[in-house]
């Protein structure tokens, strides 16, 4: 794809490209916003270097792409702004976020479009996050076994996560639960993505529990696959935007004790379908 | 199923029956013959007390259901090829059958039934477990009942046996053939799982970790005890099993003491053997 105003300068084949050219913390005008949608269509999550961005800043960027949505474990929020996550590890950390393969609260009835997150300090080494292409994922598996899933729906449980974790405590509602589809269509690119994840995915509905058993540790082990992914390094001001719909990642945390900090906003996202 | 010339005592309600009133050293009468097939379509496997065979009227038995088969492997001393002695002492580093299996199913026409007739044995141990692949069909989701319908696996001797020093009679390696992974059995209509772990090596058209994957799911299923019967010998006791629908698995828990038998496998007949 020819790009006027940014320059994309691609990670992998299939996911991943660095955008230069781009200064988030003033409004993208319409031609420069339009490339940088297309380029998150395209490589699925996009980096951005040497940012300097407030907590509204980073909001309007976000808004751009769609509606803030608060994170339903937000109680770790800067002051005065719900729709900001804050992502923090350091010396006393007991976990932290995304330490496995996931999608971004896929447990929602309506699963973020995207999330869009800003480390202001990272250690000299360590915490890159890997991110890997459920549309890959999804064009590796067999015909048969594309035929099987694309009829097939999956339960997607946030309290495993969420109590067994994390400890916060539910809701009115209780912790977030869902079902979607195992195979899901990605509403802009029209493309097919798998949509199963370690974190939150419990069973495939119309199984019996060894049969989801066996196919959900097989769809996760693939999901892992090298090929389908990239691994970003981070600097100090870096930013990621993920395409949540089409894309897991995995925050290494091989950096303990060392201090890692920054902010996530998450861009509401519609039914999968 | 009301019998007149026999008696049938079942072991469990999917699988396994015990049948007393036959002599089988002796030809059956049209009618036995008949009840015995129907209790055998009935039970998957039927167990006789107290027999005593030579070896032609164990063969002559069997010849009632098809013709006989020479197995595959290449004896270790020359013997009657249509008697497969299964013997296990204090020198065995194997035995026959420790695995969860239908016999012989990497041929193209894997064996309609054996009849095992085992005439020593240890006080206890050496039991054999039976399992329904009806049962292991039926028990199957309705959504993975589909999928597998449509799908073939692959069979092959030369993964199992090879390793384990066994060599092909004729040729110079085992078969290796691809069968259905649901089949329909050519009597009774009813439909089963037709993957063993022994020869089972992949599901045609899937990937390798998408065939792992199932096969790892349906061999671990197929070892549901619900489905099972379990056996116990006592000398001179005989067991005659559908291969079609029945998988089995001889417990070795005797070792060193000995276990010595003899084994007749019939063929299936290719006109009635649906694909």
């Amino acid at each position: 794809m020819a790009y006027q105003t940014i320059e994309v300068t691609k990670l992998t084949p299939h996911i991943g490209a660095e955008i230069g050219g781009v200064d988030l913390s003033r409004p993208l005008g319409n031609q420069q916003f339009q490339e940088v949608h297309d380029a998150l269509m395209e490589n699925l999550v996009i980096f951005f270097r040497d940012q300097q961005l407030t907590h509204d800043q980073h909001k309007d960027f976000g808004r751009r792409f769609g509606n803030l949505v608060a994170h339903p474990a937000s109680r770790h929020s800067p002051a005065g702004h719900p729709e900001i996550l804050t992502i923090h590890a350091d010396e006393n950390s007991k976990h932290v976020a995304g330490e496995e393969w996931h999608s971004d609260v896929s447990c929602d009835a309506t699963p973020p479009m995207g999330s869009i997150l800003y480390l202001t300090e990272i250690p000299e080494t360590g915490g890159d996050t890997l991110f890997a292409s459920m549309y890959a994922a999804y064009d590796r598996l067999s015909q048969p076994m594309k035929a099987f899933l694309d009829g097939l729906t999956a339960t997607h449980d946030g309290e495993p996560v969420y109590r067994g974790r994390f400890g916060y405590q539910p809701g009115e509602k209780g912790f977030p639960r869902a079902e979607h589809p195992v195979v899901r269509t990605h509403p802009v690119t029209g493309r097919k993505a798998l949509f199963v994840n370690g974190n939150f995915t419990t069973g495939i509905n119309g199984l019996t529990k060894p049969e989801s058993d066996a196919l959900l540790q097989m769809l996760c082990r693939h999901a892992e696959t090298p090929e389908f992914q990239c691994r970003f390094r981070w600097q100090p001001n870096s930013v990621a935007f993920w395409d949540n719909r089409c894309v897991q990642h995995h925050a290494m945390w091989d950096y303990y004790p060392q201090r890692r900090h920054g902010y996530r906003v998450t861009i509401e996202g519609d039914k999968p379908f | 199923m009301d019998y007149q010339t026999i008696e049938v005592t079942k072991l469990t309600p999917h699988i396994g029956a015990e049948i007393g009133g036959v002599d089988l050293s002796r030809p059956l009468g049209n009618q036995q013959f008949q009840e015995v097939h129907d209790a055998l379509l009935e039970n998957l496997v039927i167990f006789f007390r107290d027999q005593h065979l030579t070896h032609d009227q164990h063969k002559d038995f069997a010849r009632r259901f098809g013709r006989l088969m020479v197995h595959p492997v290449k004896p270790r001393a020359a013997i009657d090829p249509e008697i497969t002695p299964i013997h296990a002492d204090e020198n065995s580093t194997n035995v026959a059958g420790e695995d969860w299996h239908t016999d012989l199913s990497f041929s193209a026409v894997p064996p309609m039934g054996s009849i095992l007739y085992v005439q020593e044995l240890p006080p206890v141990g050496g039991d054999t477990l039976f399992a329904s692949m009806y049962a292991a069909y039926d028990a199957l989701s309705p959504a993975m009942k589909d999928f597998l319908s449509g799908l073939t696996a692959i069979h092959d001797g030369e993964a199992r046996f090879r390793p384990i020093g066994l060599v092909p009679r004729e040729g110079d390696r085992f078969a290796q053939t691809a069968h259905p992974i649901v089949r329909t059995h050519p009597l009774t209509g009813r439909k089963l799982v037709f993957v063993n772990q022994e020869f089972t090596t992949r599901i045609e058209g899937l990937s390798r970790n998408e065939s792992d994957a199932l096969l790892k799911m349906l061999f671990r299923h197929i070892e549901t005890p619900e489905l099972q019967c379990r056996f116990r010998w006592r000398q001179n006791s005989v067991a005659f099993w559908d291969n079609r629908c029945a998988q089995h698995h001889a417990i070795w828990d005797y070792f060193p003491q000995r276990r010595h038998g003899y084994r007749v496998t019939i063929e299936d007949d290719p006109a009635r053997h649906r694909v």
